[in-house]
């Protein structure tokens, strides 16, 4: 998961800003939120059956 | 970025042509519209996305029109570009179902073929004067 969003992450930034320091702001926000919902969504379903 | 002489209007037949390689090769379009460092990265993470789903045991799909979901995962497989030809022709992507990280692998590959598709989409933007 944490791999994906990274390509994902560093893909989205490029793809949506221009200026390098913009991209790394903007790439480490999503991924950092990508993470974030991961795991939350995560928790969210633990106590859920299979 | 600072714009370039490439960021000029193009020509509709040089439009089409900038897509089909900014398809065949990710980030190739950038590269062709001086958006350089953009296309090296583009190449890079997308192919790279690609390889490791199929490293993960994922599955290059089929083109199946009796099984919309699959064609619809064949079109995202193919949207990465040469990648997969180099994939299937070197037979690589059969997939293994009963391997625990076959649909993570799946999930990249397939990934890889949409944020490509959206990469081409940017070049075509970029190659109309949008961007």
């Amino acid at each position: 998961m944490v791999i994906f969003s990274l390509f994902v992450s560093v893909v989205f930034a490029v793809l949506t800003r221009d200026e390098p320091m913009e991209q790394i702001k903007f790439g480490a926000r999503l991924f950092g939120g990508f993470v974030g919902a991961g795991i939350l969504m995560g928790w969210l379903l633990y106590p859920l059956p299979l | 970025m600072r714009a370039t002489p490439a960021d000029r209007t193009q020509t509709t037949s040089t439009i089409y042509l900038i897509c089909a390689l900014a398809w065949f090769l990710p980030g190739a379009g950038h590269v062709w519209l001086g958006r350089r460092q953009k296309g090296i990265v583009f190449l890079i993470a997308i192919t790279l996305m690609f390889a490791f789903g199929l490293w993960l045991q994922g599955r290059l799909f089929p083109f199946e029109i009796s099984q919309p979901l699959v064609a619809l995962m064949a079109v995202a497989d193919i949207g990465v570009g040469l990648p997969y030809f180099v994939a299937r022709t070197a037979g690589i992507g059969a997939g293994e179902v009963v391997a625990i990280t076959y649909e993570y692998g799946n999930t990249f590959i397939i990934a890889a073929g949409l944020l490509n598709m959206l990469v081409v989409l940017d070049a075509f933007d970029i190659a109309k004067g949008r961007k």
